[in-house]
C-alpha cells in the first residue's frame, strides 16, 4: 500500500521539481512568524498613522531634538570608534601576520580576538568600572603615580618660567585621568569600552586581506627599486583599502547597533538611538507609537546602506585577491 | 531467463539528453558491463536502475515487476559508489551490517552475516575498525561487503576503482569478479576503463552520447565493432578514409594503394568513401609472414612499450602503428628505413559512421 | 641589506603593538579580577563571589537562562539541521536566499529584532505575552532567531565536509528512509559542528540581555543589570564568572575538535 503511495508521490515530483522546496517549509514558516512578521510591523508601522492611513508623517520624528542629538551621539560613538578601533586593529593585524610578532604573541592574540570580538554587554560594562571606574584598580594605580613637585626643583622652575603658580602643586598626579574630566559614563568611556570589542572584531576581518598580501609583491616591487614605505604606499594600502573601508563599515554597524554595553554603562544617560528605541519599547516616550517605528526604521536603513556598502567593498576586495 | 529489463529509457535534464532510448535485458547472474567515455549517460543509467534518478520515460523492470517509480530504498538492489561512501560514524561491522539493521534482523543474524561477508572478502580482522583507518582499497572491499550483506537481487557498481592505484585496481576487480560468479548475482559494472570491462564482463554496453553503439560478449566488441566509436574506443586502432575502388571484389584505395578486404563492399558504389580500420597487432613484416595485403612504408618510430613494441610507419600519407611483440630474436629496422609489411584481408575493418 | 634592516624595524613595530594589543586585552581583565577580590578592606577574599553564589535570585537567573539555552539549542539543531540537509541534497538553488536569511539577525541590530518581536506578539492576533509560558516560547524563538548566524553557519560548514549526497544514496540503496539516514548517518558525522554551534549558542543566550529585560523574565543578563544598580563588588565578580563560563564553553570546544583532529591523523595505508 505504502509502495502505490510512494509511487504515486514520484510520479507528483517527476512532474514538479519545484515541490523539492516544500522540505525547507518548516524553516520558511519560521522566519516568517519571527523574521518577516516583526520586519514588516516596523517597516509598516513607520509609515501608518494613528488611524491606520498611509503616511509619511512619522519621519518627522527626526525633527525631534531629542532624537537628532541621539542620532547625532549614535553616529559620533560609531564613526569615533570605527576610526580607532579600525587604526589600532590594522595596527595589531599587520604586527601577527607579516610583522613578524613572535609566534606565541600571535596564538594569544589570535585566539582572544576572536572571543573578544564577541565580548560586550554587561560583563564587559561592569569589567571597565571595576578597572578604570572611579574606585577602579588601574584608576586607583594611576592615581598613586604621583611625585612630588619639592624633589624635582628643576622642572619646577620650568614650570615657574612657563607662569605656572607652583607653590600650591606639590604632588603632581598626571597620570589620573579624572584630572583631565574623564569619565567612563561619558563619550570617551564609552569609546573607550567600545574600543575593546571593537578592535578585536577588525582584526578578525582584516586578517584574511593581509594574509592574501602575496609576498612575491613585495618582492617584485623592492626588485624594482621601491622601499618598503613606497611598497606600502603604492602598492599594499590601495589594495587593501577595500578591505580596511568595508572592515571599518562593519565596526561602525556593529558600534552603531550596541545596546547592552551603552546600557550597562550609562544607565541611559547619554543619547543614543538604541537607548532611545529601548525606552520607546518601554513605554511611549515620543507620544506616538509610529514614530517609534520611524525611529527604527532610520536605524535598519543605516544599517543596510552600512551593510550593502561593505558587500560592495568585499567583492571589490575579493576581485584583486583572486589574482 | 530475463532477470532485468530496462526498456526504452530516455531520460534529459531539461534540454541536455543524457540518455537516448535505451533498451537491455540481462540474464540473470550476467556480469554486464556499460562502457564508454565521461558523459556518455552510463553512470546516469546506472542510477536509473538504482532508482537515484527518474527516467523521462521508459521502464525499469526486475524480475517480472515495474521498479521505474520505486524509490530507491525499496528495490533491494545493492549498490557501490566510485567514492566508497563507507559512513564514518561506524566500524566496518557496523558499516556492513548497516541494511540489515535497517531490515529489522536480529542482533545474532547480523552479526553472523557480516562475519561471513567479512571472510568473503578476506578481511576479518577488520571488524572494529573505522573507514580512516582503512586504505582506499580496504575501503572498497567494505563496500562491496556492505552491499552485498543484504542479499540483493542486483549490484550495481559506478566506476568503483577509479580511484585506486593501478596494481590495487588489478588485484580488486579479479577480487569482485571471483565473488560475483560465486555469488552468481546479477551485476552492472560501469566503468571508462576498457580493459576492466573486457576482461570481466559476460557482456559489454558500450555507449557514447547517451546512445547504445553496441552490445555484445567482449571478443565481438574487440574484434568486430561495428561502428567508427567502438572501434576507436576499444583498444588502439588504425583508421584511414579509403575510396571504394571494386565494390564486388572488395577492393578499396587510400593515397594511389589498393587493399583487399575480406568482408566485402557490399552495397557500396565505385567512388564512394569509406572509413577502414586495422588493429595494430594486425600488421607484421613481410620477412616473417606473408599475408593478403602487402604495403610499402616508411619506419617514422619505433616505442618499447615493455611487452608490446610499437612500431610507427608511413604507408602513403598516412601513419599507421604495428604492435609486435617484444623478443629476444626480434631484429627491428632504424628510423628511416624503407621495409614492407603485410595483413591479412581478414583484418580490414570497415566501420559505419 | 635593506630587507634585513626592515624586518628588524618591522619586529620592534609588530611587538610594540602586540604588547598594546595584549594589554589592552587582559588589563580589563585582570583589573576586573582585582577588583572583585577586593570586597574585604585590605585582603583578598572571595567574598563577592559567596554573596553571589549565596543568592537565590542569582541561582534563579542561571537556571532560568541554562535551561533557555538549552531549549535553543535543541529547536535551533531541530529545524536547521534537516533544514541544512535538504537544501544540500535537494535544492541547492535556495542557497543564496538562506545564506541572506540567516545573516540578517547578524546585521539587524538586536534592539530592533526585539522591538518588532514585542510589538507584533504583545497583541492579537499573535499574543504570546499573556503567560509564562507563553513568553518564554517567544523568548526561546527570539533566542533561536539571534543565534540563528552561528548555528546555521557551524552545521553548514559541517555538512559540507562530508559528501551528503553519496551517503545518503548509500544509506538508501541499504533501506534507509529519511528519517534513518538523518540519525543513523548524517547526525552522527556533524557531532562536532554541531557541538560548536550549541557551544555558541549557549554562550549568546547566557549573555543576552535585551530580549529578557524587556520580556521581563527572570534570566541572568538582567538580574547583573540590577545588580549593577546597587552593588560594586558583586558585578566585577559576575563579570568574572561571566567570561569563565564563556571560556570554558569555548575550551570545551577546542578540545572536541582537536581530538577528532587527533583521531583523524591515525591513518594507516595499507
Amino acid at each position: 500500500m505504502s509502495q502505490m503511495f510512494a509511487t504515486r508521490q514520484r510520479k507528483l515530483w517527476r512532474e514538479y521539481p519545484l515541490w523539492n522546496w516544500v522540505g525547507l517549509f518548516p524553516f520558511f514558516i519560521f522566519i516568517v512568524f519571527f523574521l518577516v512578521l516583526p520586519s514588516l510591523r516596523l517597516f509598516t508601522g513607520a509609515f501608518t498613522d494613528q488611524e491606520g492611513g498611509l503616511t509619511f508623517d512619522n519621519l518627522k520624528v527626526f525633527q525631534n531634538p531629542n532624537v537628532l542629538k541621539a542620532y547625532i551621539m549614535s553616529l559620533q560613538v560609531s564613526a569615533i570608534t570605527a576610526f580607532v578601533g579600525g587604526f589600532f586593529g590594522f595596527l595589531v593585524a599587520y604586527s601577527i601576520t607579516q610583522g613578524g610578532a613572535p609566534r606565541w604573541m600571535r596564538n594569544v592574540i589570535s585566539t582572544f580576538s576572536g572571543l573578544a570580538a564577541n565580548f560586550g554587554g554587561v560583563p564587559l560594562a561592569f569589567s571597565f568600572i571595576a578597572t578604570i571606574g572611579q574606585t577602579g584598580i588601574i584608576t586607583a594605580m594611576l592615581k598613586k603615580a604621583c611625585f612630588n613637585l619639592e624633589n624635582y626643583g628643576a622642572l619646577a622652575q620650568f614650570l615657574a618660567s612657563g607662569g605656572v603658580n607652583v607653590s600650591d602643586i606639590t604632588n603632581v598626579c598626571p597620570l589620573n585621568p579624572y584630572t583631565y574630566g574623564f569619565s567612563l559614563y561619558s563619550l570617551s568611556g564609552l569609546v573607550l569600552a567600545y574600543t575593546y570589542f571593537q578592535f578585536p572584531l577588525m582584526i578578525l576581518t582584516i586578517t584574511p586581506a593581509l594574509e592574501g598580501l602575496k609576498k612575491e609583491w613585495y618582492e617584485a616591487s623592492t626588485n624594482l627599486g621601491a622601499t618598503p614605505a613606497k611598497y606600502w604606499r603604492d602598492v599594499a594600502l590601495p589594495v587593501l583599502m577595500p578591505s580596511i573601508l568595508g572592515a571599518s563599515l562593519l565596526l561602525f554597524g556593529n558600534a552603531f547597533g550596541a545596546y547592552a554595553t551603552a546600557r550597562a554603562l550609562t544607565g541611559g544617560s547619554i543619547p543614543l538611538v538604541s537607548i532611545y528605541i529601548g525606552q520607546q519599547i518601554r513605554g511611549d516616550v515620543l507620544g506616538n507609537p509610529n514614530e517609534g517605528y520611524a525611529l527604527a526604521f532610520g536605524m535598519v536603513a543605516i544599517m543596510t546602506l552600512t551593510i550593502v556598502a561593505y558587500s560592495l567593498l568585499q567583492r571589490r576586495a575579493t576581485r584583486w585577491m583572486k589574482s | 531467463m530475463t532477470h532485468l529489463e530496462l526498456t526504452h529509457i530516455h531520460k534529459s535534464f531539461g534540454a541536455s539528453v543524457a540518455v537516448e532510448d535505451f533498451n537491455l535485458t540481462v540474464k540473470q547472474g550476467e556480469f554486464v558491463s556499460f562502457l564508454g567515455p565521461s558523459g556518455c549517460g552510463k553512470t546516469t543509467t546506472l542510477r536509473m536502475v538504482a532508482g537515484f534518478e527518474l527516467p523521462t520515460s521508459g521502464n525499469v523492470t526486475l524480475n517480472g515487476k515495474d521498479l521505474t517509480y520505486v524509490p530507491p530504498n525499496k528495490r533491494n538492489v545493492g549498490m557501490v559508489f566510485q567514492s566508497y561512501a563507507l559512513f564514518p560514524n561506524m566500524t566496518v561491522a557496523q558499516n556492513v551490517g548497516y541494511g540489515l539493521k535497517i531490515a529489522g534482523k536480529s542482533k545474532n543474524e547480523i552479526e553472523e552475516r557480516v562475519r561471513e561477508m567479512l571472510s568473503l572478502i578476506q578481511m576479518d580482522k577488520f571488524y572494529s575498525r573505522y573507514p580512516y583507518q582503512l586504505s582506499g582499497g580496504q575501503q572498497q572491499r567494505v563496500a562491496l561487503a556492505r552491499a552485498l550483506a543484504i542479499q540483493p537481487e542486483l549490484l550495481l557498481l559506478d566506476e568503483p576503482l577509479s580511484a585506486l592505484d593501478a596494481k590495487i585496481r588489478f588485484e580488486l576487480r579479479q577480487e569482485i569478479r571471483r565473488i560475483q560468479q560465486k555469488l552468481g548475482i546479477t551485476t552492472i559494472y560501469v566503468t571508462h576503463d576498457q580493459e576492466e570491462a573486457l576482461s570481466l564482463s559476460d557482456r559489454i554496453v558500450v555507449m557514447s552520447h547517451g546512445k547504445i553503439e553496441q552490445v555484445g560478449n567482449p571478443f565481438e566488441i574487440y574484434n568486430f565493432p561495428q561502428t567508427r566509436f567502438v572501434a576507436k574506443f576499444v583498444g588502439s586502432l588504425n583508421t584511414v578514409t579509403a575510396t571504394v575502388v571494386d565494390p564486388a571484389k572488395g577492393i578499396a584505395s587510400f593515397d594511389g594503394i589498393n587493399l583487399e578486404i575480406a568482408q566485402g563492399l557490399n552495397g557500396k558504389n565505385k567512388g564512394e568513401e569509406v572509413t577502414i580500420a586495422i588493429r595494430p597487432e594486425r600488421f607484421n613484416f613481410l620477412a616473417e609472414q606473408r599475408k593478403d595485403n602487402v604495403f610499402d612504408c616508411t619506419i617514422e618510430n619505433i616505442t618499447f612499450l615493455g611487452s608490446v613494441v610499437r612500431v610507427q610507419m608511413k604507408i602513403g600519407n598516412s601513419i599507421f602503428n604495428m604492435d609486435t611483440f617484444n623478443r629476444p630474436s626480434l631484429k627491428l629496422p632504424n628510423i628511416g628505413d624503407k621495409e614492407q609489411v603485410t595483413c591479412s584481408n581478414k583484418a580490414v575493418l570497415v566501420l559505419a559512421g | 641589506m635593506d630587507e634585513i634592516m626592515s624586518k628588524k624595524r618591522t619586529s620592534f613595530f609588530a611587538i610594540f603593538w602586540g604588547i598594546l594589543a595584549l594589554l589592552y586585552f587582559f588589563l580589563p581583565i585582570y583589573g576586573t579580577l582585582d577588583f572583585s577580590l577586593r570586597m574585604e578592606r585590605g585582603i583578598l577574599s572571595f567574598k563577592a563571589y559567596k554573596i553571589i553564589f549565596a543568592d537565590p535570585r542569582f541561582w534563579e537567573g542561571f537556571r532560568y537562562s541554562v535551561t533557555m539555552a538549552v531549549i535553543t539549542i535543541i529547536v535551533s539543531a531541530a529545524i536547521f539541521v534537516p533544514t541544512i540537509y535538504w537544501m544540500y541534497l535537494k535544492v541547492p538553488q535556495a542557497r543564496p536566499i538562506m545564506e541572506i536569511i540567516t545573516i540578517l539577525p547578524f546585521v539587524i541590530p538586536g534592539i530592533i529584532l526585539v522591538f518588532g518581536l514585542i510589538r507584533t506578539f504583545s497583541r492579537p492576533p499573535f499574543q504570546l505575552t499573556t503567560s509564562t509560558f507563553k513568553t518564554d516560547i517567544l523568548m526561546i524563538a527570539g533566542y533561536v532567531i539571534i543565534s540563528m548566524p552561528y548555528m546555521f553557519r557551524a552545521v553548514d560548514v559541517g555538512m559540507r565536509s562530508i559528501d551528503v549526497r553519496t551517503l545518503t544514496e548509500a544509506a538508501q540503496s541499504l533501506g534507509s528512509n529519511w528519517f534513518h539516514v538523518l540519525a543513523d548517518v548524517i547526525i552522527p558525522n556533524l557531532r562536532l559542528a554541531i557541538l560548536g554551534g550549541s557551544l555558541i549558542c549557549f554562550a549568546t543566550v547566557m549573555g543576552e540581555l535585551i530580549l529578557a529585560d524587556f520580556l521581563v523574565r527572570p534570566a541572568l543578563g538582567p538580574y547583573m543589570v540590577r545588580l549593577g544598580l546597587t552593588k560594586a563588588y558583586e558585578p566585577a565578580a559576575l563579570a568574572i564568572i561571566s567570561y569563565s563560563l564563556t571560556w570554558f564553553s569555548l575550551g570545551l570546544l577546542q578540545f572536541f575538535s582537536s581530538r577528532s583532529e587527533r583521531q583523524k591523523q591515525q591513518v594507516i595505508t595499507t
